[in-house]
């Protein structure tokens, strides 16, 4: 049994899902291919990322690299991360799932302490131990990892854990200033990366475009998780301060342009920021001017709270109070994009600028 | 027939007087308005439609008989979209008005449908694994699936 582990409920739950399956295959990868370990500082704590070996370093650490953190305090969560292609160990034990399931499909098992999510078509197992703050992230291979969990790493487990936290992992982007700084939210091509990237050329500066976590009570504080960004390539020509710092510039004809942040602009990012505003982008191309006008609270939680909850698992009634919670604390406004790019940040940095 | 929130697929948040309610099978997400979120926030405590009637003529200055048809109207709309159900519980009576409290004209509850997020559900579904699903150790990587442990 894993050290640290309660007798009892490790046991009953290691019949259930194998609890001791996973950690050993992890602990065969460290033994064959030593650690690497790098250290971050998530929503106030640290978070190691301990992997087996360095396959997926490079792949896994560019989204974290604002939130480095040289050695110190005891981490808050030590996430163990491994692959079986570079480390020639078997897969972990996995779940049984039919072989037509959805590429996108998850399956996903909780009995308290753990939680574990297995993911069919990338093949990645995320699991958590929310007594013991550790977490276990097991892909196939490198090869294995799209863009997007390229560029949102371990989404899972950082949900899991900032919500042990008092925080909320949310779908949405956030920039802002050191003394305050807006939530943009809405579904996938409402604006949000539009709107965030756009800020690069600004004074503002960039906590994500698409996951961000938000502490629940007062103050409404919103931490970066990822200093990567997502955008459309037919919506560069948009954005040409993004230029060549797009990363995956071969794979644009089947994949989202990703760009990290922290690469190119170090000092436009940011590992959070009190929330002063929650902003509900909305393309208005018809107009040169991008404009704040007012919107309800019901309009802001409903452009929040579903993109979140159905990327979220579990997700139900306490991830969406946690959400109103948030919306019930700061004013919430309408962000029309207009199509003069440098205005969106202006418009931002008017509104906070006026608070 | 009282009513009920169908908790086993609906979560939902009133704030500022109006309600946001998601329905996680199907994907869709809703909004309802002031009279709306008001007939919802006594749902929750089991109110009947006669409940929903006496509550909102307390609430809103209206037509009786307008007040009972959007009542009907709204519990048909509930149910079809499977935000509600019917309710063997004898439930709460709704809470009592200020009787100081000025009525406001009657706007008819409006329940607003986005229907925008069924691609997730259809494309990511999620699966809650029970015992069955995720396979036992199997001893020295063979194919002998280990007996099931025991609890300490």
């Amino acid at each position: 049994m894993r050290e640290g582990a309660s007798p009892g409920a490790a046991d009953a739950q290691a019949a259930v899902f194998d609890l001791d399956g996973i950690v050993g295959t992890h602990a065969r990868a460290v033994g064959q291919m030593g650690v690497v370990e790098h250290r971050f500082q998530i929503a106030d704590e640290v978070v190691t990322l301990r992997f087996a070996g360095a396959a997926l370093v490079d792949l896994l650490t560019p989204a974290f690299a604002h939130l480095a953190v040289e050695e110190g305090s005891k981490p808050g969560l030590v996430i163990n991360l491994w692959d079986s292609i570079s480390t020639g160990v078997e897969a972990p034990p996995l779940p049984s799932i039919p072989a037509d399931a959805p590429f996108g499909a998850f399956y996903y098992y909780e009995e308290r302490p753990y939680r574990a999510l297995f993911q069919p078509g990338p093949r990645a197992l995320s699991m958590f131990d929310a007594d013991a703050r550790e977490a276990w992230y097991w892909v196939e291979g490198a090869a294995n990892l799209s863009h997007w969990e390229c560029a949102a790493p371990a989404r899972h487990i950082l949900q899991w854990y900032v919500r042990s936290t008092g925080r909320q992992q949310v779908h949405g982007g956030a920039v802002g200033t050191p003394d305050g700084g807006v939530l943009l939210v809405g579904k996938g091509g409402s604006g949000k990366s539009t709107a965030t990237l756009s800020t690069l050329n600004s004074d503002l500066l960039y906590a994500g475009d698409d996951y961000v976590a938000v502490q629940i009570d007062d103050p409404p504080v919103v931490h970066s998780l990822y200093s990567s960004g997502k955008v459309e390539p037919h919506h560069l020509g948009r954005l040409p301060h993004l230029g060549s710092a797009v990363w995956n510039q071969d794979k644009l004809q089947t994949e989202k342009a990703v760009v990290y942040v922290h690469q190119h602009w170090p000092e436009r990012t940011s590992r959070g920021f009190p929330l002063r505003a929650v902003l509900i982008p909305k393309v208005a191309a018809d107009r040169p001017e991008s404009r704040i006008t007012e919107a309800s609270r019901a309009m802001a939680l409903a452009a929040l709270a579903p993109s979140t909850i159905f990327q979220l698992h579990p997700s139900g009634q306490e991830a969406l109070a946690a959400m109103a919670r948030v919306v019930e604390r700061v004013p919430t406004h309408t962000l029309e994009l207009g199509s003069d790019i440098a205005g969106i940040p202006r418009a931002i940095s008017e509104l906070l600028g006026g608070q | 027939m009282r009513y009920a929130v169908n908790t086993s697929q609906v979560i939902s948040e009133i704030i500022d007087g109006e309600a946001v309610m998601i329905n996680l099978t199907t994907g869709n997400y809703y909004s309802l308005n002031e009279s709306g979120a008001t007939a919802w926030n006594a749902i929750e405590a089991g109110a009947s439609a006669g409940d929903l009637v006496a509550l909102l003529s307390a609430r809103y200055e209206g037509d009786r008989a307008e007040i009972e048809s959007a009542v009907g109207r709204l519990i048909d709309e509930l149910n079809r979209e499977e935000l509600i159900v019917g309710s063997e519980d004898n439930g709460a009576p709704p809470a009592a008005l200020d009787p100081a409290a000025k009525r406001m004209p009657f706007e008819a509850p409006q329940l607003e449908k986005h229907t925008d997020m069924q691609d997730l559900i259809l494309l990511d579904p999620v699966h809650e694994v029970g015992e069955q699903g995720w396979p036992h150790v199997k001893v020295g990587g063979g194919d002998t699936p280990a007996p099931d442990r025991v609890p300490e």
